[in-house]
């Protein structure tokens, strides 16, 4: 039988709609999810919460790398470029650099440069 | 709600199946894959909280941020997905998750993340039995009796507080 409350946020008490203790809107997540493949038919009610928590850091991750670029560009409004710039330098966003490049509508180099050696910010 | 073909308008919770209005603004027509976002707003709120308080994010940043996101969550649902195919099995849990986040180099999150998984399932499990029990109107009760025992069997060893209605007998009564 099905728990009621695990996206409703029950677990602070919160209404139904509102995304309760998690920073992340569950069932955007679980739509998200989903999405990724033929093969994902069931998911657990815990996996979207984790997913939650794992964005989260992504996203922190991200940011910061993002921001490390836009410092050396001496500048104080984090733009696009910027991250666009943090994914192709770690090795871990490999994932990412079609989907960032795509964007820009520039071909970007996989190679991924030294953080150093960035001077200008576009 | 009417169409916004190729204008990139707010990117909250549309679900469109088509790109220019699922928030990349590809004007060709060609159907994104990750055409589902989470909320900017969320995305915004939780980039700023790593920045320092004078920093600024242009709104082309967040958009990026969201689609990363959405690509991240593909990407790493993909691959337990994969594992459970491979396991025979159905359904993709929070340890599945866990383990492809670690496997595709995500590993300091994959720590994080199962301290994170089993302090929520030990509340879950608490909840569950409080559920069982059908003792939603006496919650006062409950919650104080429900931290002192462990309540994994459905008859518990210790006499209910409550005796004016007889409730041992609805413990015993599957969910």
């Amino acid at each position: 039988m099905r728990q009621a409350g695990t996206y409703s946020g029950i677990l602070s008490g919160g209404i139904s709609g509102r995304t309760g203790p998690h920073s992340l809107p569950l069932a955007r997540i679980k739509k998200i999810m989903k999405k990724s493949g033929e093969d994902v038919k069931m998911i657990s009610g815990e996996a979207p919460i984790v997913f939650s928590k794992a964005c989260e850091l992504f996203i922190k991750e991200l940011t910061q790398r993002s921001w490390m670029v836009t410092m050396q560009g001496k500048r104080r409004t984090l733009n696009k470029e910027d991250v666009t710039s943090a994914v192709v330098a770690t090795d871990i966003f490999d994932f990412l650099v079609n989907l960032v490049s795509e964007d820009s509508g520039n071909t970007v180099d996989a190679t991924p440069l030294e953080m150093d050696t960035f001077t200008s910010s576009s | 709600m009417t169409d916004k073909i190729g204008i990139d308008s707010d990117r909250e919770d549309h679900s469109y199946s088509f790109a220019g209005a699922g928030g990349v603004s590809g004007e060709d027509g060609i159907v994104k894959e990750q055409d589902q976002l989470l909320p900017i707003a969320n995305v915004g709120r939780i980039m700023k909280q790593i920045l320092p308080p004078n920093a600024k994010i242009s709104k082309e940043a967040k958009e990026t941020m969201q689609e990363c996101v959405s690509e991240f969550i593909s990407f790493v649902t993909g691959e337990a997905s994969d594992k459970c195919h491979k396991e025979k099995r159905k359904t993709v849990n929070g340890d599945d998750i866990c383990w492809a986040l670690a496997t595709l180099g995500f590993d300091n999150y994959a720590e994080q993340l199962k301290r994170y998984l089993h302090r929520y399932r030990d509340q879950e499990g608490e909840r569950v039995n409080q559920n069982r029990a059908g003792n939603h109107e006496e919650k006062q009760e409950t919650s104080n009796y429900r931290s002192e025992l462990p309540r994994r069997s459905a008859v518990p060893s210790n006499p209910l507080k409550f005796n004016a209605i007889d409730r041992s007998s609805s413990l015993s009564r599957p969910f």
